[in-house]
């Protein structure tokens, strides 16, 4: 479904950008509230529920045993998907992934893959035979704006919960699955004229570009992701990164307390 | 039906292997209004099941081929996600979610007043995010709960709910052994109100005797799930937001 962008919602967002006020009365770098909840479905071996403003995201991840790569005999792999459901909201439309979905789960794979998180040597279960395949799936409930950064909290909180079910496949027995770090997602937008943290759907839907922003635990950088039509200037990346830093860290200080339960 | 004899599922006492009495549901908790970006939505976890539905519209309905120039169109997808249960299910539609899909949308066409709404599309979305037995009929509880509060009218609410067959022995709301290793399910919608009936599925074997006994216990637990339902609008509207 094509979205109108109605005209009195961009110059609306011109009009808060210039007195530094956004939409919903937040500041420019403020989150909406955030709630984690983990280990929260059935028949997931790890599973996690975002709820960040109006956006509601379950992630679960499922282990399989395949054969390995011939050149990488040792390694098992990771697999991390998303899907924009019809569920979520009344612009998404039953039928294959649409490039939205697709972008969505590579994006969070590329940080958690790129992170290290997951040493792929450790899924090895029988050399060149058997290893673990971890396949992480995103499922976008509803779409209050802001997936991206819900969906990557999700995927990380779900892996760091997740149990290897290796007394199913009889293959020793169920062990926590090992997860060095917590990648986490940033996730900014241009909304009248300047870069937003967080945006909400309204901010979305009149705004332009969006810049998401995967830190590991070191503050180093693992994924990067520029959508949408615009262009940025390498100060305002600078600036967003900075902020990117203090959201990374608070919401890394989230997962493990989730954790730890 | 598995059909597999030789698996036990009661137990000396009578009971079943979780503890339940033959006419005795798992636990049951509904909550409506869950999604902020739907017009209706309702969450109904039933056992371990768990399952979100999502109401859209009423809407243009397009294309265009699908519009009845009398009524509303109800456009019902019922989908496993892909963690729900044991083995990883491939995202995507397979014949058996198209199969419930259709007959949810013949049910709930049975109980909307679709005919306040000509030409347009009513968009039911049905995710079950676990599954352990039953969930079709868990979907249709939600599907109901959340189609009232998106406020759209209805004759009757209709309640999902299932009775079965295991060790020849008739009792209600099967769980995933039960399901796996019995000998007959009998899934139905039941409008709690009229008494009547909207959904119909079974397979297995049931004597005449054992179906009305299963239809006893379908009713009895369609008006105790019926009174969550209520109870759960009615805490939607106290709560009033969105």
């Amino acid at each position: 479904m094509v979205e109108l962008v109605p005209t009195l919602l961009r110059q609306e967002l011109e009009r808060l950008a210039a007195e530094n006020q956004r939409i919903d009365g937040r500041g420019q770098w403020d989150s909406r509230d955030v709630s984690l909840e983990v280990d929260c479905l059935y028949n997931a071996e790890g599973s996690a529920k975002v709820v960040w403003g109006d956006t509601i995201i379950y992630a679960g991840v499922k282990f399989e045993i395949r054969t390995p790569w011939p050149d990488r005999p040792t390694q098992g792999s990771l697999m991390c998907g998303a899907e924009l459901r019809p569920v979520a909201h009344r612009k998404y439309e039953p039928g294959p992934p649409s490039p939205q979905s697709i972008e969505l789960g590579r994006v969070v794979d590329r940080g958690i893959r790129e992170s290290g998180c997951i040493d792929m040597e450790k899924l090895c279960i029988v050399p060149g035979e058997k290893v673990w395949g971890v396949m992480i799936d995103i499922h976008v409930l509803s779409d209050g704006g802001n997936i991206f950064d819900a969906a990557g909290l999700a995927a990380i909180a779900a892996l760091r919960t997740a149990v290897v079910p290796a007394e199913r496949f009889d293959v020793g027995e169920d062990h926590r699955l090992l997860v060095n770090g917590s990648p986490i997602m940033a996730s900014f937008t241009r909304a009248g004229g300047r870069f937003v943290y967080d945006p909400s759907e309204e901010e979305e839907l009149g705004g332009d570009e969006r810049i998401h922003i995967t830190l590991g635990d070191e503050g180093h950088l693992h994924s990067l992701q520029k959508g949408l039509r615009g262009v940025f200037t390498p100060s305002e990346f600078a600036e967003i990164l900075a902020v990117a830093e203090q959201k990374c860290t608070k919401l890394r200080e989230m997962v493990a307390e989730k954790e730890g339960n | 039906m598995g059909g597999y004899g030789d698996v036990k599922l009661l137990r000396d006492d009578g009971k079943r292997l979780d503890g339940r009495t033959v006419d005795e549901m798992r636990p049951v908790s509904i909550e409506a209004g869950v999604l902020p970006a739907a017009d209706g939505s309702a969450m109904v976890t039933h056992g371990l099941n768990v399952a979100v539905a999502a109401v859209y519209g009423p809407m243009e309905a397009h294309p265009r081929k699908i519009q009845r120039q009398d009524r509303a169109v109800i456009d019902v997808r019922y989908n496993m996600a892909p963690f729900s249960t044991g083995d990883r299910i491939r995202p995507g539609f397979n014949r058996r979610s198209r199969e419930i899909s259709k007959v949810t949308a013949e049910a709930l066409e049975s109980v909307v007043l679709v005919e306040r709404y000509p030409r347009s599309k009513i968009r039911v979305e049905i995710e079950i995010l676990a599954a352990e037995a039953g969930t079709r009929c868990v979907g249709l509880t939600a599907a109901a709960v959340a189609l009232a509060d998106a406020g759209i009218p209805m004759r009757d609410m209709i309640v999902g709910v299932a009775s079965g067959k295991i060790e020849d022995t008739v009792v209600l709301d099967l769980d995933k052994a039960e399901d796996n290793y019995g000998q007959a399910d009998l899934p139905v919608g039941i409008l709690p109100n009229t008494g009547e009936i909207a959904f119909l599925q079974m397979d297995g074997d049931l004597s005449i005797e054992e179906f009305n006994l299963a239809m006893k216990y379908n009713f009895k637990a369609a008006s105790e799930i019926h009174v969550l339902m209520v109870d759960a609008l009615k805490r939607r509207y106290e709560r009033g937001d969105n």
